[in-house]
């Protein structure tokens, strides 16, 4: 019998990839929970819900049919920590309460460096992080949860760290940033993260873990994207200075930022729009934090992809998107 | 964290494991390795972040002839970051052919072979922001990348060989915020040391003096001590330490400070080449990684073994930017600009003689003449020098006449009577400083004779060119601005014997237990190549040896029991950051 595996945020980045996943393998079956209405159902094998991952007694019906259910909503802040307080109290009235993984982030540990484990105090204090902090704690209260902490997940489809790293490397407004890019970037394969997911469900004794999860060797932002610029082709990769990098962050984004958001407001596409370079990642590149991962090495047993692997894969997925869009 | 001697209390003690002495690329590299290992390290450095000229000239010193070497506090900057400060970024790596033993060039040889720096080299190369380890265009460019000279090929010279430029990094700005943030480094600035105590058995570094021109004493007690202050320097505090060894430390066979080498350089001829101007490229390429990148004309090893001639390269230049017959507008911008470059490029650049009013017009008379053109390479090089983070590396011409002079740049042979040593005067710190007697042998210049020579008649050979120049010039050329600048090689040589050596395979100061050199002061043979990269690969080395050292003994400790009460472990003074 095959497990059945709620997935909230199916529509997302890391959800899409999960429920992707267990459709192709032998000892699960998802069922895919999104906000959106899927087009073309008819030939999907995949079973899908619609509702809003915050309405409780929507997850508790959902829940009824499910054997364990993997938190992957993202949104506002609002979202993640309304959502997993709907989910772990629809969880808990469930007859036979079902493992949670609950995916939380490295957010969580706030602007601290050095080696980071599970175990440090979780001091993050933007809305993000607080979201973050309190859906975990919400998880807390649920005696069958699992916390997934990853760092930077790239990969396929990834918004954030692919697409939009991508767009800006081929624009060289992002390059080799000297002391500006030294950061430790914890990243994580998205496969790997959908397998540590999978073992998490997999494995006995994983209810009640907290795992940190980022390639064992990171590699400094600087690596991370003059190694993607190489990939994808967007050479020579530019050597970024400061000043640029100010100049990006404090004067370019703010207008940016308005110029979008009226865009949004007016219905018309952003998309021509170069986005804006929010200083919080400024400081992100900078920070050398490095999430422990020994606890996840030891226990989930996982084998990380490499690098380069994950770059051409990354880089592969960007130029079928620009292909796709071009034509 | 970063400290200030200033702000140390006065006779107080400084404790690590391991105490670094200069931070400049050596220094700097060094530190960095040391990064989160647990390992305290103690970074002491003279000067602060920037330039003052107090401590500047604690540099200054004595020359034997002031037409062969620059002042010793030119070429050199006693401050965070050192030369880097101001160096021009070219790197490049020794080749195997210099680490041999050659009859042909005296006291040759080094006690490991190019495959021992192999594993550092490339670390080397990202510390130096000069991409990757690569320096063959065929290794580096898919296509191969484009050719120096069309359809010159020479079973002489290898044009596929290539020089990387750095941004050029000066290393202090470039990584002090990362050993600020270190817990276990502590860069104490405005820390002159100035002297190396030894044990009375004379086999063990005790402690360091460490003074500050505000007048603050210190110690600095260590387990290892390494000297990273540069090559000249390197060799005065191993001479001015005098308390237990009579002559200076390492210094019985009276080796220290000589075999003192720079390299030879100048720009000779004209070369007038024989295909259509495109054929030529003389200029940069950029690498993937975005890495300018430059061939040159490098004498291969075979013909370096069959001519019996020391390792050398050339370059394509411009003509003398000097002389207004060039008619380049662009030259003679550079020439009335020379108040606004720095003197240590305008030097051998522009030259140091007087130029007359007349010559002056001449100059101006060529700007005039093609206004366009300099108005486009002066918009060039603020836009991809003075602005750019990466900097366009040199001036670059290309002839329309396809006319050009040869750059070049050899090794210069270990000579026993190329010396530094201390001067009778003293520095405001007492300490004695240092007088200067570089000196180059027949071999040198037989050794640039005989390449050039080699090189004319490949061009002629080849139909390529013709290169017109006096050869009984050449040695006048080779010393025209004197030893060529900011390289300082060879002061405190690596061998296995100790009687023509003074540090080891190791670069430990032969029988001084805890005493270690990074620097190019190792060097035994100065190559063709500039040395900074190679400096970096032996810290790497020397790192990586120290820590396997610490850990070791820390092993051993924790069998034997806790450290002593003055072990090394306490923690340093307190200070108030800078
Ligand atoms: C104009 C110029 C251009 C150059 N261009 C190139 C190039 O293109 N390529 C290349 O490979 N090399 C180049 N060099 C050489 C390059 O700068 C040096 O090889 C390099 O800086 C050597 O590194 P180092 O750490 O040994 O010495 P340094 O960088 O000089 O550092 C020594 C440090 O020790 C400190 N110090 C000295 N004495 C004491 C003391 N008693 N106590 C405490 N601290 C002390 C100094 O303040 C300094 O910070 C150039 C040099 C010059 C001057």
């Amino acid at each position: 019998m095959t497990v059945r595996v709620l997935v909230l945020g199916a529509d997302g980045f890391i959800g899409s990839h999960l429920v992707g996943s267990l459709a192709a393998s032998d000892w699960a079956s998802p069922i895919a929970c999104g906000h959106r209405a899927r087009a073309g159902g008819g030939a999907d094998p995949i079973a899908r819900l619609q509702f809003d991952a915050t309405n409780e007694s929507a997850l508790y019906q959902a829940l009824q049919t499910a054997d364990a259910v993997v938190n992957c909503i993202a949104g506002s802040a609002r979202t993640i920590a309304d959502g997993a307080r709907a989910l772990v109290a629809a969880a808990a009235r469930q007859s036979r309460p079902p493992p949670l993984v609950h995916l939380s982030s490295m957010a969580v540990y706030g602007n601290v460096t050095g080696l980071v484990a599970e175990s440090a105090p979780l001091r993050g204090e933007d809305a993000y992080a607080q979201a973050k902090i309190a859906a975990e704690a919400n998880c807390g209260h649920y005696s069958r949860a699992i916390v997934l902490r990853p760092g930077i997940v790239y990969g396929p489809r990834s918004r954030q760290w692919t697409e939009r790293v991508a767009r800006w490397l081929l624009a060289h407004r992002l390059g080799d940033l000297g002391a500006a890019g030294d950061g430790c970037c914890n990243l994580v394969y998205v496969a790997d993260l959908v397998t540590a997911i999978a073992q998490c469900l997999h494995l006995p004794g994983m209810v009640g873990q907290v795992f940190n999860l980022a390639m064992p060797q990171p590699p400094t932002w600087n690596e991370y994207f003059v190694g993607f610029a190489r990939t994808l082709g967007a050479v020579p990769v530019a050597r970024i200075g400061r000043r640029r990098l100010k100049l990006e962050t404090k004067l370019l984004a703010p207008p940016l930022k308005v110029a979008e958001i009226l865009c949004r407001k007016a219905g018309m596409s952003a998309l021509r729009l170069p986005e804006a370079m929010p200083p919080s990642l400024l400081r992100l590149w900078q920070q050398d934090i490095r999430l422990d991962v020994t606890r996840a090495g030891q226990l989930l047993q996982l084998r990380w992809t490499a690098l380069d692997d994950g770059l051409r894969q990354a880089a592969r997925w960007c130029n079928q998107r620009a292909d796709a869009l071009n034509s | 964290m970063i400290l200030d001697a200033n702000n140390l209390p006065d006779d107080g003690t400084l404790r690590a494991d391991v105490c670094i002495v200069g931070a400049g690329a050596a220094g700097i590299s060094m530190a960095l390795q040391f990064l989160g290992s647990g390992i305290e390290v103690l970074l002491l450095e003279s000067g602060a972040l920037r330039e003052e000229p107090d401590t500047q000239a604690l540099y200054a010193g004595a020359v034997a002839d002031e037409r062969l070497h620059s002042p010793p506090d030119r070429y050199r900057q006693r401050r965070f970051g050192g030369t880097t400060t101001i160096w021009g970024g070219r790197c490049t790596p020794l080749d195997p052919i210099d680490f041999e033993a050659r009859d042909y060039v005296p006291h040759s040889g080094w006690p490991f072979a190019r495959e021992a720096l192999l594993p550092y080299y490339p670390q080397a190369n990202q510390l130096c922001e000069a991409g990757d380890f690569s320096y063959t265009a065929a290794a580096t460019f898919r296509d191969g990348g484009r050719p120096m000279i069309e359809g010159f090929e020479s079973a002489y010279f290898s044009s596929d060989t290539l020089e990387r430029f750095s941004c050029p990094t000066d290393f202090g700005a470039r990584y002090g915020q990362r050993l600020r943030s270190a817990s276990n480094i502590s860069v104490v600035m405005h820390a002159n040391v100035t002297a190396i105590r030894l044990l009375p058995a004379g086999d063990r570094v005790a402690a360091l003096d460490v003074r500050t021109l505000g007048g603050k004493r210190l110690q600095a007690h260590a387990a290892h001590f390494v000297l990273a202050a540069g090559g000249l320097e390197v060799a005065r505090l191993l001479l001015a330490s005098r308390d237990v060894q009579a002559h200076g430390l390492g210094n019985q066979h009276d080796v220290v400070g000589r075999y003192y080498m720079c390299h030879l350089a100048g720009t000779i001829g004209a070369l007038k080449i024989l295909k259509s101007p495109g054929a030529v490229h003389h200029g940069y390429e950029i690498s993937e990684e975005g890495i300018y990148c430059r061939r040159r004309l490098a004498l291969r090893p075979e013909a370096q073994r069959a001519q019996r001639l020391g390792n050398f390269i050339a370059r394509l230049h411009h003509p003398r930017v000097t002389d207004p017959a060039h008619h380049s507008s662009v030259l003679s911008l550079l020439y009335l600009a020379k108040p606004l470059i720095p003197y240590e490029y305008a030097r051998r650049l522009l030259g140091d003689e007087h130029a007359s009013v007349r010559t002056w017009f001449k100059h101006l008379g060529n700007v005039v003449t093609g206004p366009l053109e300099a108005i486009a390479f002066a918009w060039h090089m603020l836009r991809d020098r003075k602005l750019a983070q990466r900097k366009f590396p040199s001036i670059i011409v290309t002839s329309k006449a396809n006319l050009y002079s040869i750059d070049f740049h050899a090794e210069q042979q270990p000579n026993a009577a190329s010396r530094v040593m201390l001067d009778s005067a003293q520095d405001a710190l007492g300490m004695q400083r240092l007088r200067i007697d570089w000196r180059y042998t027949p071999g040198d210049v037989d050794t640039v004779t005989r390449a050039i020579e080699l090189l004319a008649a490949e061009f002629n050979r080849r139909g390529v060119g013709r290169l017109d120049y006096e050869p009984a010039t050449v040695e006048a050329e080779m010393t025209r601005y004197g030893a060529y600048g900011g390289h300082h090689i060879g002061t405190a040589r690596m061998g296995s014997d100790p009687r023509v050596s003074v540090v080891d395979g190791n670069c430990k100061v032969h029988g001084i237990d805890n005493l270690f050199v990074a620097s190019a002061a190792t060097f035994p043979t100065s190559s063709q190549a500039n040395p900074t990269l190679t400096v970096v690969a032996l810290s790497l080395r020397l790192a990586a040896h120290l820590r396997g050292l610490v850990r070791a003994e820390a092993a051993a400790t924790a069998i034997a029991g806790p450290p002593q009460p003055d072990g090394h472990r306490n923690p340093i003074a307190a200070g108030s950051p800078v």
